[in-house]
């Protein structure tokens, strides 16, 4: 992996340089940390993650899948546009790559690589935990990105190159990123204070009477999934014209396996008629059912399903409890 | 989908008819609507208005009069499906918060002035009659009436949204308006609107009644840790979705 050294002084030129070249989306702070388009390298945030997800750009919160008119179908035209993603966390990154494994392996799906393919990830790695809710070093993350900036030294940054589309935008600006013997070490890697979920293997808790305190606490107000990164469950609906009940469109919604109407079937049975049930399931799928078909865990632990949770449901601490109480037994 | 067309009503018994109007503020759709239909009969807009029988009957208000219950019985006997629209049709609304306060704290105001008036207690109409389906709010979204409208000429059945308020509000990117002290009952109430009122800044007051799947024990401790007192909560519970929430006396008291 190549290495490349942006001095401080041309950070601000760099981005103008990257805004120049096509549209770049950072988190930006107002009440609270989002993602935005930006205009201006000072409207770039580096100072905490953003509080909500990146992955509304690429698995969009409405998409249409179809239209049609008198059982004929058409596909709306898929635009790709050019972007860039300046300053995603690690976690964000790693989420990126897994709902890569959803929507561009497992299955082909357009919108979503019309959305991805022609984007850029920059990233920007935490010299320490961002929030006291952070994991992500539990989470055995990867390298993943295109470039990754470290702010280990005074005067620059060091930025390693990730990819093909790295090397691209590390020859497009080669005029601020250049050559350096310097390396990011593993131990400079680490993102000290975000480990604090030991050990994530949840296989033998499923029945565990400890998950109840956090039962009782969910308002199943599907703050966690909208929140998350990584979840990518959606809902599909038809929507017909007045003018001709033949003619409409099928759109994809976000939803959530917090809700009954998730599972709901046929006759109105509901699967997953319990809060516990329903409850277990996010954190099951996140630690425990995506790993058995990706061998990886969903769960990049950023942390955002406990800082947005309006009761602050910390299933960290709730694991641990289970685990500390099953090694005292 | 049989040839002839589905025969409709539209009627108001006690209210403030913005339910009805949530209907015609569907303007984009609302003469391709109205042809989807035999609207024989809608009072607010119409001359004439037989109601000798009914497909859909869709009643908006509340009983507050035996005149009302009069009007209400006779569209339930005309109609094969009876749907209740908006929130003083399905829930009380604003007018059944007459429940929880005193007789002689408002009847010198009206009642005892005009002694032809008759003080009855206000009530939703399934108290009265059996109501098939319910599109809830204060007032009703015009999309969930238009989409109920184009759902039952197909042969649809419609779905309750049971979803809570919160779905909608996350998706469209609001901060959580409990994280900033704010009274929001959006995590007990049903969706379907949108989340329209913290899309603007204020918190949900409930219009849309509760959900099936809500955790109000919960609710009411979320609640009374931000600082709002048993008064405070039992009257915002109350003002929209009092009579629906049958269990919430015994949960104060806990």
């Amino acid at each position: 992996m190549e290495t490349l050294l942006l001095e401080k002084k041309d950070y601000e030129a760099f981005i103008t340089a990257l805004i120049n070249w096509c549209e770049v989306i950072s988190p930006v702070k107002k009440e609270v940390v989002r993602f935005k388009k930006i205009k201006n390298p000072s409207d770039v945030y580096l100072g905490k993650n953003s509080f909500f997800p990146v992955k509304e750009f690429f698995f969009r919160k409405k998409e249409t899948i179809f239209k049609f008119k008198n059982n004929k179908i058409s596909i709306p035209k898929l635009e790709s546009p050019k972007r860039i993603f300046f300053g995603l966390r690690k976690c964000d990154l790693n989420a990126i790559s897994h709902q890569d494994k959803v929507f561009m392996e497992t299955v082909k799906d357009p919108y979503y690589i019309s959305q991805r393919k022609n984007s850029y990830l920059i990233g920007y790695h935490c010299n320490e935990a961002p929030s006291k809710y952070c994991f992500c070093e539990s989470m055995r993350l990867k390298d993943f990105f295109d470039l990754m900036l470290y702010d280990k030294h005074k005067d620059f940054f060091l930025v390693e190159v990730g990819s093909e589309k790295g090397k691209t935008l590390a020859k497009k600006f080669g005029k601020y990123l250049k050559r350096t013997d310097n390396k990011v070490s593993l131990e400079e890697k680490k993102i000290p204070g975000a480990d604090r979920l030991p050990d994530s293997n949840i296989k033998d808790l499923y029945d565990n009477p400890g998950w109840q305190e956090g039962v009782d606490k969910c308002l199943s107000c599907t703050a966690c999934t909208a929140l998350c990164p990584t979840c990518y469950c959606f809902d599909l609906k038809d929507e017909v014209k007045a003018r001709n009940l033949s003619e409409g469109e099928r759109v994809r919604n976000w939803s959530s396996c917090q809700l009954k109407e998730f599972t709901m079937v046929a006759g109105s049975h509901v699967f997953r008629e319990k809060r516990e049930e329903r409850f277990k399931h996010r954190i099951y799928h996140q630690l425990d059912y995506f790993r058995e078909k990706y061998d990886v865990d969903l769960c990049t632990g950023c942390g955002r399903c406990i800082e947005g949770c309006p009761t602050r449901i910390d299933f960290v601490d709730i694991i641990n409890r289970m685990k500390q109480d099953k090694a005292k037994q | 989908m049989s040839e002839e067309k589905l025969k409709v009503g539209f009627y108001g018994i006690t209210g403030c008819a913005g339910c009805l109007l949530s209907f015609i503020f569907n303007e984009d759709e609302l003469l391709d609507l109205v042809k989807l239909v035999d609207l024989k009969a809608f009072p607010f807009v119409k001359e004439v208005n037989p109601s000798d029988s009914f497909d859909y009957v869709f009643v908006e208000g509340l009983v507050a009069s035996n005149e009302d219950l009069k009007v209400l019985k006779e569209l339930r006997e005309n109609s094969k499906f009876l749907v209740s629209l908006g929130a003083c049709a399905s829930t009380g609304c604003v007018p059944a918060y007459r429940h929880y306060t005193l007789k002689e704290n408002y009847e010198h105001l009206l009642y005892k002035k005009i002694k032809e008036l008759e003080d009855v207690n206000p009530t939703p109409v399934d108290m009265h009659v059996k109501v098939d389906y319910y599109i809830p709010g204060c007032p009703p979204s015009k999309e969930e009436i238009k989409t109920f409208i184009k759902k039952i000429v197909r042969g649809l059945q419609p779905k309750p949204n049971d979803n809570p308020v919160c779905v909608e509000c996350r998706r469209n990117g609001n901060e959580c308006l409990l994280e900033h002290g704010k009274p929001c009952l959006g995590p007990i109430t049903a969706g379907g609107c949108n989340s329209v009122c913290i899309n603007g800044g204020f918190e949900c007051w409930g219009c849309r009644g509760p959900t099936t799947d809500m955790n109000l024990d919960l609710m009411i401790k979320i609640l009374k840790s931000k600082g709002f007192d048993d008064k405070f909560i039992q009257d915002r519970l109350t003002t929209f979705a009092g009579l629906k929430l049958p269990m919430l006396e015994k949960i104060m008291k806990k």
